[in-house]
């Protein structure tokens, strides 16, 4: 059997056990440091919650298929409650930089149309484009420009708020 | 590599107390250690936007340095719980512990690093620091990427006009409620074995402490700047034990990190399936023969996976009780037979049969294998090695002057047998087992100890001349039982050249 260690030398070694250890702890509870944009780089955030228009209009019930619903649920007028999807558009200084369309949520289709993008772009002076269509028709009906300088490590905030009629730019 | 760090660090800890068999014990210690310390720090804690990243200042600027430890030893302990269970998932994987009956402590096990690491995070929320605005971000927009259509979630932090206090309330909420799920999930992941050991040995829970103590000392816990949606920091000091996964994210997209995740977790869970391809003859459940079991309950209280449970007697036997095995449960260590008082081959009938067996190495079996081992053996001061599977590799220690017997667990042989294979004409008997703590099957080499102390039933009798016996936690160290044998051998020729020829 080998030789056990001297009780001194065995408190040295576990003392460095612990020592190894702790210093693992320490070092990776804060290093390395994360690099998360690049030094003159901004970041853009393309945020929104926006319910599109019905995508079909109401229209009148005929007699025939008022007499096949139940008598409880004769409306004379259907309304589906499905969405249209919601197409947005942005460009920085003419080159396109997102072009989503995205459906509405809820399983009958009927919510808000959410949308989170986030974008590192250089720092500096930019042109902004947004334009949002939210019809049956995919026709833009908001649109909105805004000039920009942005330094490094500025957060820029697209969102789109119906009550505020279109694009809120925030940050710049 | 794994054994080489276990043995590097048995010259360093006592054996009993080597931190690489106490992983689990030291991990549930660390998360123990982050609770106590967050109740204490919850008492002063604010839970409302302007209030969460002053709470932090405070404690961090307390002049008495109580503060800083509090924060300190919180986040450490922590930390350390993270890194310890990933050791011991590691340690248990490549030692095969989700086959067989193992597979319940597996599974259970395998959802509590994720409730470790949302514990962790939501905890490093409430802090509302730079590094937190990025992490509670980087987790939103991960978890938008599951197919459920809402990119809702990290608008919540666009702007702190978005927050309110209740968020904080409710991170709060989560950062109670997720370690007390830990803390029952622990609970329930050792229910299917007996005798689970939930902490360290002392000397390991004094050295742990000290060492978070002086590191929440030395380097205190600090948040960086105050949480500012309008502003992106370039570089950030993340906690890599528990922030690793957004950079990860970052770097192969959301959705690949929850495949990967999900994969290597549904691999996880897959693992104890195995154990169909891998069952051997050996791993054969424990088999009780009624006629000779009279229900004293001492494999019941040896088994180390409660594979072994005493029921009403079923027969017309007078005895209350019976054993009962689950062969589930049972990992065939053989532990129930050591401990069965009618396991010894002093019995005079020609088949033993003992109360509880292992089908595939009987008490009967052991006892032939004994007597034509030790019958057939040609040389002087001949040696009995009873020797477990698990540890040293035996064939290199048959010879004309030793008969090697392999055992399921060094547990596994009643002390009867040494008595007897000294009475067969053996000059001395060697026991040797797994290193000391790392029995394959948990207890062995405990219960060897206190049977050959007489501290447990059943004991090795008095009249067996100890110095004639020797017991070894060799591991695979075959040097350790070579030196034995020659020590055993020498003290044998002694003793013939001291004894007087007619």
């Amino acid at each position: 059997m080998p030789k056990p260690l001297p009780k001194y030398l065995q408190f040295v070694l576990q003392t460095m056990a612990y020592a190894a250890f702790a210093t693992v702890l320490g070092v990776f509870s804060v290093w390395p440091s994360y690099q998360q944009r690049g030094v003159n780089e901004a970041i853009l955030k393309l945020s929104f919650s926006h319910s599109g228009q019905l995508k079909f209009a109401c229209r009148q019930r005929d007699a025939a298929e008022l007499a096949k619903t139940a008598v409880h649920m004769r409306n004379k007028m259907d309304c589906p409650r499905e969405r249209s999807q919601v197409l947005v558009e942005l460009d920085m200084d003419g080159q396109a930089l997102f072009r989503i369309s995205t459906a509405p949520l809820g399983l009958n289709r009927d919510g808000a149309a959410t949308v989170y993008r986030r974008l590192a772009i250089p720092a500096g002076p930019h042109l902004f484009s947004a334009r949002l269509a939210d019809g049956p028709d995919g026709v833009i009906h908001f649109s909105s420009d805004h000039k920009v300088d942005l330094k490094p490590g500025q957060v820029l905030i697209i969102d789109f708020l119906t009550g505020s009629n279109g694009f809120v730019f925030t940050g710049g | 590599m794994f054994s080489q760090v276990a043995d590097f660090l048995d010259n360093i800890f006592p054996p009993h107390a080597n931190p690489w068999r106490h992983l689990g014990g030291l991990a549930f210690l660390c998360l123990l250690l982050s609770c106590l310390s967050g109740i204490i720090a919850y008492t002063m804690y604010d839970t409302s936007v302007q209030g969460a990243y002053e709470s932090g200042l405070r404690l961090q600027n307390d002049p008495m340095r109580l503060g800083p430890l509090l924060r300190g030893l919180h986040r450490y302990a922590a930390d350390a719980a993270v890194l310890l269970v990933l050791l011991h998932l590691i340690r248990e994987t490549v030692q095969f512990h989700f086959l067989g009956a193992r597979w319940f402590s597996w599974l259970t096990g395998l959802g509590l690093p994720g409730l470790l690491l949302i514990s962790g995070l939501t905890g490093l929320w409430l802090l509302w620091d730079e590094r937190a605005l990025y992490s509670v971000t980087a987790t939103a927009q991960w978890l938008q990427a599951l197919p459920l259509g809402s990119e809702l979630l990290a608008r919540n932090f666009l702007s702190t006009q978005a927050l309110n206090d209740r968020f904080f309330s409710l991170i709060m909420f989560i950062h109670i409620g997720v370690p007390l799920l830990l803390l029952g999930g622990t609970w329930v992941h050792v229910q299917r074995i007996s005798m689970a050991r939930f902490y360290p040995p002392r000397s390991l829970i004094w050295g742990s402490l000290g060492m978070l103590v002086a590191l929440a000392l030395a380097f205190p816990a600090e948040s960086l700047n105050p949480a500012d949606t309008s502003f992106n920091a370039a570089q950030l000091s993340l906690d890599w034990f528990f922030m690793f996964i957004h950079p990860l994210a970052q770097a192969l997209s959301d959705q690949t990190v929850w495949l990967m995740v999900s994969g290597v977790g549904l691999a996880l869970a897959m693992l104890p399936l195995l154990t169909k391809f891998m069952r051997t003859a050996v791993s054969q459940p424990a088999q009780v023969h009624l006629a000779h079991c009279n229900g004293c309950g001492r494999c019941a209280a040896d088994c180390p996976f409660t594979a072994v449970m005493m029921t009403q007697r079923s027969d017309a036997s007078p005895h209350k009780f019976q054993a009962w095995v689950n062969p589930n449960l049972c990992t065939a260590c053989g532990i129930c037979v050591g401990a069965c008082p009618s396991s010894t081959p002093f019995r005079r009938i020609e088949d033993i049969v003992s109360g509880i067996d292992m089908p595939d190495l009987t008490v009967a079996m052991l006892r032939n294998q004994l007597k034509h081992e030790l019958a057939a053996l040609t040389g002087l001061h001949q040696i009995v090695l009873f020797s477990c599977r698990q540890a040293a590799n035996l064939s290199c220690f048959a010879d004309h002057s030793t008969a090697v017997i392999p055992l399921h667990c060094a547990a596994m042989l009643p002390p009867s047998f040494i008595d007897y294979a000294l009475r067969l004409g053996a000059a001395g008997v060697i026991l040797a087992g797994c290193k000391e703590g790392a029995c394959e099957f948990r207890l062995g080499d405990q219960w060897v100890r206190q049977r050959m102390a007489g501290l447990r039933e059943p004991q090795l009798r008095a009249r067996v001349p100890r110095e004639r016996l020797r017991v070894l936690w060799p591991g695979r160290d075959h040097l350790v039982i070579q030196k034995a044998a020659a020590d055993l051998r020498r003290s044998a020729n002694l003793t013939a050249l001291q004894t007087p020829h007619d």
